[in-house]
């Protein structure tokens, strides 16, 4: 084991996690530590984002490996109902009875997670309305809410009983611009400051709000670190000129008429300039699609071996 | 005034018609002077809370319906206080004030002129012979006549036995009684009109 | 001291005829001595302005919170005359909130089992009203309702395990609600829900007068397979399986017996014991109710 097993401060620890569906992996001996902060879990769909965040919700079995949520194992009974009593969960499809009203299907939650006393559900209904901003929505039917709402109303669930631990699967999914910087802000002013894991395919994400980064492809875990040493993964891969190159393995033009590379080696001469994260991940993407064109600035976190 | 009143009544229909909107505006309205009211009959702010909640969850449920007559607010008061009187038996005995500490005789506040004008200090005659009742006496007259409980109703709120309700709003009445014959005043209303049924 | 009397409100109503602000400040914070507190009270009872003078003591966020927590609790919706009664004979509320989340769904499903009722038992009248102009009366003609009522239990008890069924289902499953719990309160629902229709429909089918209650044990029995099932092999598996504990044995009986041997007291007494050992298995089983916990 790794230095992952001594830091005690991690809120999530995996070692060794594996799920297979079928002949298809898809989580392959992932090893992973969160703590404090935003973690973001950037990755394509299809990369295991979903299983590895059911996982960690008590909800999915490994086939292999170890999980630990605020050191506890959820492979025992009476462990996993405590990692549940500090658990907010958003499942990335997120079903509503069609008859619910925003109150009745926070009521229902907060049953599920044993708060019992129908006036205290009702003080914990009415303080994720307020937390999300739907206070005012209450009466409201479900299937009269936009689409917006909703995520707002799925993130209001998740926090009911005051999570330790938050997990959001694609919640940003579907939202438009306006309503992605809304639900920023709204992760950003949430009480009590738990940790918080979201998984995404959108890099805008990671870069704006999230402390750290574990970038999944295909099962595997290729980077953990911050934003910015995502981004530093791609330094000197990304250089400028006046036209297109045919050595980059990507080339677009930008608003200043100058033409942007990013690939392996730029050739000689050129200016090469500062990554972005979007770079980073394209170019790590990239190197795991084809691993012929692997070379040593393969960057892989803790999983290197 | 009068428009007010009538607007507190359309409220009344339309929140036990399920208007969402008119119960906010009502809990506007009234929330505040019965949540003062009930703060002066119980020491704890969350039992306060709970039975200003149950009075408009009350009306929102149409489980209580206004029949006309009366003011709005004796309405809703009649059923704060005994909103209040359920929450506590629901907490237990400690929420209640301690009748003799009350309110602390140091820190009170001489009304103006004015005021005392405005709230019929020229009837002062009964006034002295009230304040010259012991807080008990006076606690069981403000339940059975100010508050409109019944004598079941007040020994709850009070935390006594019926029967100690019954003899301390008689012993009350008595020692009213007494006080104005030696201040030669005018009758003091029947005793009928006390209430202690 | 300065002692009012609450008497003398009507004269302090009308034009102008408003308490000052610093006797209603007094009186909010509890400064007011106890008679003039009265005379204020007496007169708010009845004068709208001065009690809307009041809200300005209270503090804002105070009454703000329990606005929110008073919209929320009626945005709710209030239990309905059955949960109200349920409630009164002791079932928690909290359960009753938990099988109310599911009422349309169950509505439906509770439409289609007395629909099919309906069918089955006007069937089964029509048969033994034709044969009877023929031949002595058989009770070949209630196969059909026979295999029909343990069958829709079996449905209810589907309803209640099927995530299909569920649409926030991941969400009671990362919930510290017991799982099994949750199932149970449901399937205990879904058999009542369906013995009722079954029961008052086997009055109605031309069977002998002791059928409705001949129709309990087999149902019970069904339903109890079923929840053993679900803890040994999946759900679809475990809906397979108990059905067929129900249709092999009444379509075995019926080529060669009469066909309520399947429901008489001998029979009885295995249906007993079927459903005896089933809960057994499924009480000594019930961990692996949890969802995703199963295998």
């Amino acid at each position: 084991m790794d230095e992952m097993t001594t830091d005690v401060d991690l809120a999530v620890r995996v070692e060794g996690l594996s799920r297979r569906y079928g002949p298809v992996r898809a989580l392959d001996d992932v090893e992973m530590g969160m703590g404090r902060g935003i973690t973001g879990l950037l990755g394509p769909n299809g990369a295991g984002k979903t299983t590895l965040l059911s996982i960690l919700a008590t909800i999915n079995q490994p086939d292999a490996g170890r999980v630990s949520v605020f050191g506890l194992d959820p492979a025992d009974t009476a462990q996993r109902v405590e990692i549940r009593r500090r658990l907010g969960f958003l499942p990335q499809e997120l079903g509503f009875h069609r008859h619910f009203t925003v109150a009745g299907f926070l009521d229902y939650v907060a049953i599920l997670k044993e708060i019992v006393d129908r006036r205290r559900r009702a003080e914990e209904v009415a303080r994720v309305l307020a937390a999300v901003g739907l206070q005012g929505m209450a009466g409201r039917r479900i299937r009269a809410l936009s689409g917006g709402m909703r995520q707002r109303l799925g993130i209001a669930q998740a926090l009911l009983g005051d999570p330790d631990l938050l997990l959001l699967d694609e919640p940003t999914a579907g939202l438009d611009p306006e309503q992605q910087l809304r639900f920023r802000e709204l992760l950003s002013n949430l009480p009590g400051d738990p940790t918080i894991v979201l998984s995404t395919h959108q890099v805008d994400d990671v870069s704006a709000i999230c402390s750290h980064v574990v970038v999944l492809l295909a099962g595997k875990v290729r980077f953990t670190g911050t934003p910015a040493e995502l981004a530093d993964t791609a330094a000197g891969h990304v250089w400028t000129s006046h036209q297109r190159d045919p050595h980059a393995l990507l080339s677009w033009r930008g608003g200043d008429n100058r033409w942007r590379h990013l690939g392996e080696r730029p050739p000689a001469g050129v200016e090469v300039t500062a990554a972005t994260v979007d770079e980073g991940y394209l170019l790590l993407s990239h190197t795991v699609d084809n691993p012929s064109t692997t070379r040593g600035w393969r960057r892989v976190g803790r999983r290197d071996r | 005034m009068s428009s007010d009143a009538s607007h507190d009544l359309e409220l009344l229909r339309a929140v036990a018609a399920g208007d969402e909107e008119a119960l906010g505006r009502l809990y506007d309205r009234h929330a505040g002077w019965l949540t003062v009211r009930l703060s002066r009959r119980c020491s704890s702010p969350e039992v306060v809370d709970q039975a200003v909640q149950d009075t408009f969850l009350a009306l929102w449920r149409g489980a209580e319906t206004y029949r006309g007559g009366g003011d709005v607010g004796a309405f809703i008061w009649g059923i704060g206080i005994r909103r209040l009187i359920d929450a506590l038996r629901r907490e237990g005995p400690s929420m209640r004030w301690s009748w003799s500490t009350r309110r602390s005789k140091s820190s009170e506040v001489v009304v103006s002129a004015e005021d005392q004008v405005l709230v019929g200090v020229e009837h002062g005659r009964l006034a002295p012979a009230l304040a010259s009742l012991s807080p008990e006496l006076r606690a069981a007259l403000e339940a059975t006549v100010l508050d409109g409980l019944t004598t079941a109703e007040a020994a709850r709120l009070l935390g006594v036995a019926e029967g100690t309700v019954k003899s301390r709003c008689h012993r009350a009445r008595q020692a009213l009684r007494a006080a104005l014959a030696d201040a030669q005043g005018p009758t003091l209303p029947n005793e009928h009109t006390w209430g202690t049924t | 001291m300065t002692t009012p009397f609450p008497d003398q409100v009507a004269s302090a109503d009308g034009p102008g005829g408003h308490l000052g602000g610093e006797v209603l400040a007094a009186y909010a914070t509890n400064r007011l001595d106890e008679v003039a507190a009265w005379s204020v009270e007496a007169h708010v009872t009845t004068c709208s302005a001065c009690r809307v003078a009041l809200r300005a003591f209270v503090d804002r966020d105070r009454l703000a919170r329990n606005r929110s927590v008073l919209l929320a609790a009626a945005a709710v919706g209030e239990p309905g005359p059955a949960r109200r009664l349920l409630s009164r004979v002791g079932v928690p509320e909290h359960l009753l909130g938990l099988l109310a989340a599911t009422p349309s769904l169950r509505r439906s499903w509770l439409l289609s089992v007395l629909g099919v009722l309906a069918v089955v038992a006007g069937e089964s009248v029509l048969a033994n009203h034709l044969w009877n102009r023929g031949s002595g009366s058989t009770w070949g003609v209630l196969v059909p309702f026979l295999l029909v009522g343990p069958l829709l239990v079996l449905g209810g008890v589907a309803l209640a395990f099927l995530p299909l069924f569920d649409p926030s289902h991941q969400l009671a499953a990362a919930a510290p609600f017991p799982g099994v719990n949750l199932l149970l309160a449901r399937a205990v629902s879904a058999l009542l829900a369906a013995l009722l229709p079954v029961a008052v429909a086997a009055f109605f089918v031309p069977g002998p007068g002791w059928l409705p209650a001949a129709m309990l044990l087999p149902c019970l029995a069904v339903w109890c397979v079923a929840l053993a099932a679900v803890t040994v092999v999946g759900a679809t598996a475990a809906a397979v399986v108990s059905a067929a504990t129900w249709v092999l044995p009444v379509i075995v009986v019926a080529a060669s017996h009469p066909a309520l041997a399947v429901v008489r007291w001998h029979a009885q007494v295995a249906w007993a014991a079927l459903a005896a050992a089933a809960a057994v298995v499924a009480f000594v089983r019930r961990d692996r109710f949890e969802m995703g916990w199963t295998r």
